[in-house]
């Protein structure tokens, strides 16, 4: 992992090289997240680049990615740790005469016992451990990122645990007492914004809210992930995403379906927006029939408006 | 000096409503000091990250950044105890005092001439020391800084500066010339104490004044609560409370016992070793909630807040339907789906509002539109003053509507005498119905609320 980072600019440009365009914002959060050891709470509507992010700041950093995706019930040994059950018990099994020969010349049962106690935790140790993605990051050799997907699924309990990770990067596991980690990794933890998260993690956390795109941010974006699309096309593509949301929608359109379209539309050898191309590449881009009716109504007038230039 | 400022900031923040923890403000103090202040964006940029944590306390956030240091743009290249004391008026000088004192033949007082020919530091200092003498954490609502003002200027002796323009307004008109100079000089000195005041006012005062306000927002009637701004996000933070609460209720009560059956089988694999153990969950529960509200004039307020706190609460109740009626009825579901609260609100108020209210019309309207859906686990809630207009009250209908749900609640926004009187008829209702509760203002509201999600808790 880089250790020196030299200034937000720094990673602006890192990001622009893997073709993340980000705003001055998400670069200074993500300087300051691992300046400052402190987790990163990304928020924002779906599709925004969130999880990109992550992958982003990862190859910047040059360390590897870890990533925890969060969902109802999720719990400690999903995303902490487990025990191998299975390779505990065919241990016992195959070693069932050794340890009935190392047991044979005890006469008492105290005596077996204390046999058994020297062993120690001989079936506790890191053979039997399954390290899950949290563990992972806690013990990885090299500084990681580790990536929090959709905090806001998992229950409540579940957040309320990940707080001794946030604030001091260490966590209790009842059999091997605390692991401490070995380099601090860089958190970020992202939400829809399905549930309320609560204060106590909002306040262990950096906050950083990403929303939709301006036009001109957009644009670049575009221009960066999907160069085969001619200029005055993507102006127009922008152009209209940005009046969709606008309006009033179910599901607006994001940065991801934006590119989506414009991949389309570079497939379709498109040259400019009309309404026959639109018709058919429109559920590209929405997702609710609701929508693609309203935006197929709104086409017409918009094309007259700011369509031909 | 900067790190007095932020702290000084976060203050206001806390103020403003952001729940600002010291170990937060640590933190924004040590992010600035990474970052460096040269670019103000940045500067801005690196608050914002580390002290707003939700995106509802953006506005505030924004305001309370441009109040503090969009003023300070200007000296930002000066150094700090300049700053401290820029709009301060320079001094007079006492040799003007006493000349125009010699015009009138008298001599002004030692504490005037030590006032006038203060500089612009000296004048400072004296006011931060009047200043420190007086307890600024008294102060509750923002008109009280006019107070506050006047009481500091007096502190400070600037009382022996008005006695003087008094004197010399009837004096002649050179005196006159003395006098105006002085009332501008006054003016720009009293300017500085009042921005001293707010600064103290937003420090103290706002975060006071707005538990103040929170307190009066929840006891007073609806229809008076249009006037307090914040009502919004208060009815948001309630219903926030509330569903936590009872989401973690839910949680415990959904778990379920052992599957003994279950897991002997998984144990198979293992040897017979119980490895992994089944619990049993009891299933998800299915409850319903259809809310009715009468929307005519006299009841809509409550019907706004109580629609705006039932949708709030998603999280922990997916199934609302909802219907309104007045003059017709009608389902309304379908406009706080496509709309926020408050716009769907006033959507429903302007399609069906009107007046001459018929309970009877309406539960026969309710059965025809819903009779299907109803279900031994679904919870009717019918808001309204049961004013029927001298209508037939058809209260069978409600029987028959409660006989196939799980329960019926009542909310009427009147208090309990009021019930029967006039062509209110909630006596024909209240056998029918298993809660019937009074519901004028956001606590019962809450109260309601709460009683409620504890009802729909599966045992």
């Amino acid at each position: 992992m880089k250790t020196r980072i030299d200034s937000v600019e720094d990673i602006t440009r890192s990001f622009a090289e893997q073709g993340y365009i980000c705003s001055d914002q998400i670069a200074l959060a993500v300087y300051l997240a691992a300046q400052l050891h402190k987790p990163v709470l990304v928020e924002g509507p779906p599709g925004v680049g969130k999880t990109e992010l992550a992958k982003a700041a990862a190859a910047f950093l040059e360390a590897p990615l870890i990533r925890l995706q969060c969902y109802e019930g999720l719990d400690e040994s999903r995303a902490l740790y487990e025990w191998k059950y299975g390779k505990q018990l065919l241990y016992t099994q195959l070693l069932r005469d050794k340890l009935g020969g190392m047991l044979a010349d005890t006469d008492s049962l105290d005596a077996s016992m204390a046999r058994l106690g020297d062993l120690g935790e001989a079936f506790y140790s890191e053979t039997f451990l399954e390290p899950r993605p949290l563990l992972q990051a806690l013990r990885s050799e090299e500084p990681a990122v580790l990536l929090i997907d959709e905090i806001d699924k998992a229950d409540q309990e579940f957040e309320a645990f990940l707080l001794e990770l946030l604030s001091d990067f260490q966590i209790s596991i009842p059999e091997m007492g605390t692991v401490t980690a070995r380099h601090q990794p860089l958190v970020l933890l992202t939400s829809n914004d399905q549930r309320e998260l609560s204060d106590a993690l909002k306040r262990r956390c950096l906050h950083l809210y990403i929303p939709y795109p301006e036009a001109a941010h957009e644009a670049a974006i575009v221009a960066a992930r999907v160069p085969e699309l001619e200029s005055e096309l993507r102006e127009q593509l922008v152009a209209f995403i940005q009046y969709l949301r606008e309006q009033e929608m179910k599901k607006l359109p994001a940065i991801s379906e934006t590119l989506d379209w414009a991949r389309a539309l570079v497939l379709l050898h498109a040259d400019s927006l009309d309404q026959a191309v639109v018709a058919d590449t429109l559920n590209l881009v929405l997702k609710t029939e609701q929508d693609v009716t309203l935006a197929r109504e709104l086409l017409p007038a918009w094309l007259r408006k700011f369509g031909k230039r | 000096m900067l790190s007095r400022r932020l702290s000084e900031f976060v203050q206001a923040l806390r103020g403003a409503g952001l729940r600002i923890s010291p170990d937060e403000a640590t933190i924004a103090m040590q992010a600035v000091a990474l970052v460096g202040y040269d670019s103000r964006r940045r500067f801005h940029d690196v608050l914002s990250i580390s002290l707003v944590k939700e995106e509802q306390h953006r506005a505030a956030f924004e305001e309370t950044f441009a109040r503090y240091f969009e003023g300070e743009r200007r000296q930002a290249d000066k150094a700090g105890d300049e700053e401290v004391a820029a709009g301060m008026p320079e001094a007079l000088g006492p040799g003007d005092a006493e000349a125009s004192g010699d015009a009138d033949g008298e001599s002004a007082s030692p504490e005037l001439d030590a006032l006038l020919s203060a500089s612009a530091d000296q004048l400072q200092q004296r006011m931060a020391e009047a200043a420190a003498a007086m307890d600024f954490t008294q102060m509750q609502v923002i008109t009280q800084q006019g107070l506050y003002t006047r009481r500091l200027l007096m502190n400070m002796g600037m009382g022996a500066v008005d006695d003087r323009v008094l004197q010399l307004s009837r004096g002649g008109a050179a005196a006159e010339a003395r006098a105006d100079g002085l009332r501008q000089w006054r003016g720009q000195v009293r300017e500085q104490a009042a921005s001293l005041v707010r600064r103290q006012f937003l420090l103290h005062g706002a975060a006071r004044g707005r538990e103040l306000r929170e307190q009066t927002m929840r006891q007073v009637a609806f229809r008076d609560l249009r006037e307090f701004r914040e009502v919004k996000s208060l009815v948001r933070k309630m219903a926030r409370r509330l569903a936590s609460a009872h989401q973690r209720r839910m949680k415990v009560a959904r778990r379920g016992q052992l599957d003994a059956r279950r897991t002997l089988g998984r144990s198979i694999r293992h040897d017979g070793v119980p490895a992994s153990l089944v619990w049993r969950r009891k299933p998800p529960q299915k409850s319903r909630v259809m809310v009715i509200c009468d929307v005519s004039s006299s009841v809509s307020d409550a019907a706004r807040f109580l629609l705006q706190f039932l949708y709030a609460l998603n999280d922990v109740l997916p199934r609302v339907r909802s219907f309104a009626f007045a003059s017709r009825f009608d389902e309304i579901s379908e406009d706080f789906l496509r709309f926020p609260p408050d716009v769907a609100v006033a959507r429903v108020l302007d399609r069906l509002s009107g007046s001459g209210t018929d309970y009877g019309e309406m539960l026969e309207g309710f059965l025809r539109l819903c009779e299907g859906p109803l279900d031994r686990h679904t919870t009717v809630i019918i808001l309204g003053d049961a004013r029927n207009n001298y209508l037939p009250e058809r209260a069978e209908l409600l029987g028959q509507i409660r006989r196939r749900v799980k329960q019926v609640w009542w909310l009427n926004p009147e208090s309990r005498s009021q019930w029967n009187s006039g062509d209110a008829v909630m006596a024909s209702y209240l056998p029918h119905c298993r809660v019937a509760r009074r519901c004028a203002n956001l606590e019962d509201l809450e109260r309601v609320v709460d009683g409620l999600l504890g009802s729909l808790r599966p045992a």
